[in-house]
């Protein structure tokens, strides 16, 4: 869907020749998820939800990843950039929202927005990471871990103790997205199917982007960093400034993902900023396999969906914790790529596959 | 002859205890100097004094710069390393993860500060591969390019951590006993790797080694460092006939 | 503001109240200290352990016997041998491991989630509270403040165990072995100590320390299955600003946490949950070793 639109027709009938004829080839994959995903959205309306969430989440992992999997920091205070991102968007419909339309008119004013609060709330999130993160990358390992959550749970106690009344509290800020009028339908912004479009676009564009980070000189040094900081510094890498760099990074795409939840689920809630929260990254990725791009994505996708299916059992409700805490120490115990990695392995095992150095995907 | 590093009497002092005592030496371009002396004499400490690991308690360290020498003094590792000085470590310490080639390219990327570029493919720039792939050559790693480092043996990933080294382009490299855990094969291999590189590209090298063979071999001169001071100090001849070294030798011997 | 408006607020009461919980937050962070000190883990289900301590001996007084102490004590051990258990079958392996230090804190976190999951699905959601016992059921009065005997009781208990733990720590073989280990592992390992048992000991000793902590406030505190996530960020709190691995940094850490926690939003009403918050960040910042020094000191 993304990189292919601007190749040339020729690209365009190979993709498609190479799509229909030789087998499983990676473009008959990609468009068959291309078309997966857009049929996604004529499921109903709580499996579009469900679905929603789970990109929603798998980005708030991806970022993380690029810190924990990719440069060896335990953050669990990455919550504090959700929340920057669900509040940022929040707090600009709330106070901006009837200024921009006296500017705009009211016919596209929503559209104008939430388009500008998307924007606003991600600069909240950066100019938030910068002091924190440069701060928080002078320590390592437990220290680093512990120094981010309290920097989440500060911001944490001041949406609840609601300065000036900008955060509303333990009560959290709604979120109305607003319609507009399109050749004289009403159409609204929040609603399922378009929510679940609009979302769908940003994180695979920013999904791309961290696949390209990853995958660069920068992400190279990344790694290097995970697996020697010490080396890397003996290489002339400043390794602090290099953390610092990727913190803000990761903050950023976490709080792309904030905002794009608070329109999803109508309200900015100050547990986004709690430690609970930002445990549920940890849990996805690790689940999923931190050394492997896609070990979030999948990592999401379990954490979401096994909860949901956890609560079709009315015996089992509300007891996926104790799945998923089993999950994480047997993963961390005796599976440390994660699912992804099984996967793979399950892969080699039914096809024979060489999985080591295919797709692009992994780490290393 | 140029100087290429320079110590004016260096000191470390933790607590009651002198590690290194007023060292001054001056290290000449395309040398190989090797830096004996029982255990405890210092030789740790003087390497993490001039790699910016530990800030001396007095003296300075000084490395040779576009105009003359540069004082790198208390400077964190990675601005040393910068400055031209490049070192391998007693314990093997590679990106065990990555790749042979990717363990390369890392150090290539650091040297030209492209490590900020966070859009293109980090294996995209020609030059930069052409320079990786002549490291590679040049010190015979590169038909295990492709495979993980924690998939290699002991003798070749010390090789990785002399290529990590070589790739950087110092003016000085330091190594610390590169011969260390090594079977005899795999030490006459890095000997020749040594003496190679410091004929073909005329690198000045700076070695600590527990094998007096490896040392008579390859130093044009060698320092000994006893109690964190110079013992003493000249070609191997001269220095290894020396009484006192001996001495020093024999009198740890039965600690 | 001023002092003569403020000064009579702070009532006697107050004060007990605030060492009173200062002293159950110390158990669970002397506890969590202990273990950072001697095994290098942080241990993340130190509030659970806690919490669950609060269970057991709520279920030993309302299903085995009606004798409060007794509770205390088997729901304290009970905590303990879940606590050893934990060690040994998750986190012994990944002692050796390059960077087991996060992979130990992840594990624990898991089960953070399987403790608090295993009491929701044992005695539900709902919060228990537990009978005072009756030797020390009633209330003191100083002055015009009014307060229950039991919470002198629990200062009194709490500073007992810093005193024995400290005896235990200087002056006994067991605790010169700990201390020798904290130390320096691979030198006590030459010298014959059995490093695995003493780990299995001292987490062991760190839990028993947390399920005391809990069972001893279960007639303080409504006891639920989130009991455990609140308190083990106080518990972090307070590890910080002591010094991980530092018994005295728990105690006077401890004492500092419950007194702000009573007597602080008199002060400073906006600022009470997020002061511990700001002073962990500026101690890791500026004292990453904490304002006390290490362990047994």
């Amino acid at each position: 869907m993304s990189g292919d639109e601007d190749g040339t027709r020729t690209g365009l009938a190979a993709f498609g020749s190479a799509a229909v004829t030789d087998g499983w080839t990676r473009e008959r994959i990609s468009l068959l998820v291309a078309i997966g995903l857009v049929a996604m959205a004529f499921a109903p309306s709580f499996q579009v939800y469900l679905f929603t969430e789970f990109l929603i989440i798998a980005l708030f992992a991806l970022g993380f990843n690029l810190l924990y999997g990719y440069t060896g920091l335990l953050s669990f205070g990455h919550g504090l950039f959700f929340a920057g991102g669900s509040y940022g968007v929040a707090i600009v419909l709330r106070d901006l929202g009837p200024v921009i339309a006296d500017v705009v008119g009211s016919g596209i004013a929503p559209v104008v927005t939430f388009a500008l609060a998307m924007v606003i709330a991600v600069m909240i999130v950066v100019v938030v990471a910068i002091p924190v993160g440069w701060l928080s990358v002078r320590l390592e390992e437990i220290y680093f871990a512990l120094i981010t959550l309290a920097f989440g749970m500060l911001g944490f106690s001041f949406i609840l103790q609601n300065p000036g009344g900008i955060t509303n509290g333990t009560d959290g800020i709604l979120v109305l997205l607003g319609s507009v009028e399109i050749g004289g339908m009403d159409v609204r912004l929040g609603d399922r199917q378009l929510y679940y479009f609009l979302t769908l676009g940003i994180v695979a564009s920013a999904t791309y982007t961290i696949w390209r980070i990853v995958n660069s000189p920068f992400g190279a040094v990344c790694k290097a960093i995970r697996e020697s900081p010490d080396r890397a510094a003996a290489l002339g890498i400043d390794v602090t400034h290099h953390r610092w760099m990727t913190f803000i990074l990761s903050a950023l795409f976490v709080g792309i993902a904030g905002a794009l939840m608070a329109g999803l689920a109508s309200v900015a809630s100050p547990y986004h900023a709690h430690w609970t929260n930002s445990a549920t990254a940890v849990v996805a990725t690790v689940i999923g396999g931190a050394t492997f791009f896609a070990g979030p994505i999948v990592g999401a996708f379990i954490y979401l969906y096994v909860r949901w299916g956890i609560s079709r059992f009315p015996a089992l409700e509300a007891h996926w914790e104790l799945f998923f805490g089993a999950l994480l120490i047997a993963v961390v115990l005796y599976f440390k790529i994660g699912a992804v990695g099984g996967l793979l392995l399950l892969r080699e095992r039914l096809f024979g596959a060489e999985t080591s150095t295919d797709g692009g995907g992994e780490t290393e | 002859m140029t100087t290429v590093l320079e110590t004016e009497e260096l000191r470390k002092q933790f607590g009651e205890l002198v590690a290194v005592d007023g060292v001054s030496l001056a290290i000449d371009d395309a040398d190989i100097t090797s830096i004996i002396g029982p255990n405890g004499a210092g030789k740790t400490t003087f390497y993490n004094l001039l790699t910016g690991v530990l800030k001396p308690t007095a003296g300075t360290v000084r490395l040779k710069g576009d105009d003359g020498l540069v004082d790198v003094t208390g400077a964190p590792p990675h601005e040393v390393a910068k400055a031209g000085l490049s070192r391998s470590y007693q314990i093997t310490n590679i990106f065990e993860g990555l790749t042979v080639r990717e363990n390369v390219r890392i150090a290539r990327i650091s040297r030209d500060g492209s490590r900020m570029d966070f859009l293109s493919r980090a294996d995209s720039d020609p030059d930069m591969e052409a320079d990786v792939g002549e490291i590679l050559t040049l010190t015979g790693l590169t038909d295990i390019a492709e495979t993980p480092c924690d998939q290699l043996s002991h003798g070749q990933k010390r090789t990785v951590e002399i290529a990590l080294a070589l790739a950087i382009d110092p003016n000085v490299f330091l190594m610390d006993e590169p011969t260390a855990g090594m079977n005899p094969t795999e030490t006459t291999e890095i000997v020749s790797l040594i003496r190679e590189l410091n004929e073909e590209i005329d690198a000045t090298f700076v070695v600590t080694e527990h094998d007096m063979d490896v040392v008579r071999d390859i130093s044009d001169r060698i320092v000994v460092l006893a109690d964190g001071a110079v013992l003493a100090d000249g070609t191997p001849t001269e220095v290894l006939n020396d009484e006192r070294v001996t001495e020093a030798y024999l009198g740890s011997e039965g600690q | 503001m001023n002092f003569t408006t403020l000064v009579p607020l702070i009532g006697i009461g107050d004060i007990v109240v605030g060492l009173s919980l200062g002293s159950r937050l110390f158990l669970i962070a002397v506890g969590l200290s202990l273990i950072f000190g001697v095994l290098g883990v942080l241990n993340f289900a130190h509030g659970a352990l806690y919490m669950l301590g609060a269970y057991f001996a709520l279920a030993v007084t309302t299903s085995v016997v009606d004798n409060f102490w007794l509770a205390v004590v088997i729901g304290a051990l009970a905590v303990g041998v879940v606590g050893a258990l934990i060690e040994v079958a998750t986190i012994r392996p990944l002692y050796e491991r390059a960077e087991g230090e996060l992979d130990q804190l992840i594990v624990t976190f898991g089960f953070v989630l399987i403790i608090h999951e295993l009491v929701r699905f044992i005695w539900g959601s709902q919060p228990y509270s537990m009978d005072t016992p009756a030797l020390f059921d009633f209330s003191v009065t100083v002055g015009a403040s009014t307060f229950s005997a039991y919470r002198i009781l629990v200062i009194g208990l709490a500073a007992l165990v810093m005193l024995s733990l400290w005896l235990f720590i200087t002056r006994t073989y067991f605790g010169s072995l700990v201390r020798g280990t904290s130390s320096d592992r691979e030198m006590a390992s030459m010298l014959g100590v059995d490093v695995p048992r003493l780990y299995t000991g001292v987490f062991f000793l760190g839990s028993v320390l947390a399920g005391l902590g809990g069972a001893l406030s279960a007639p303080l505190q409504s006891t639920s299955p989130a009991l455990g996530d609140q308190v083990i960020i106080d518990a972090f709190i307070i590890v910080v600003i002591g010094g991980l691995g530092s018994m005295t940094g728990a105690f006077v850490g401890a004492m500092i946490i419950g007194l702000l926690q009573s007597i602080g939003p008199q002060f400073i009403a906006a600022g009470h949950i997020a002061i511990p918050f700001l002073a962990m960040v500026l101690v890791l910042l500026f004292r990453p070793e904490g304002l006390f020094g290490g362990i047994g000191e």
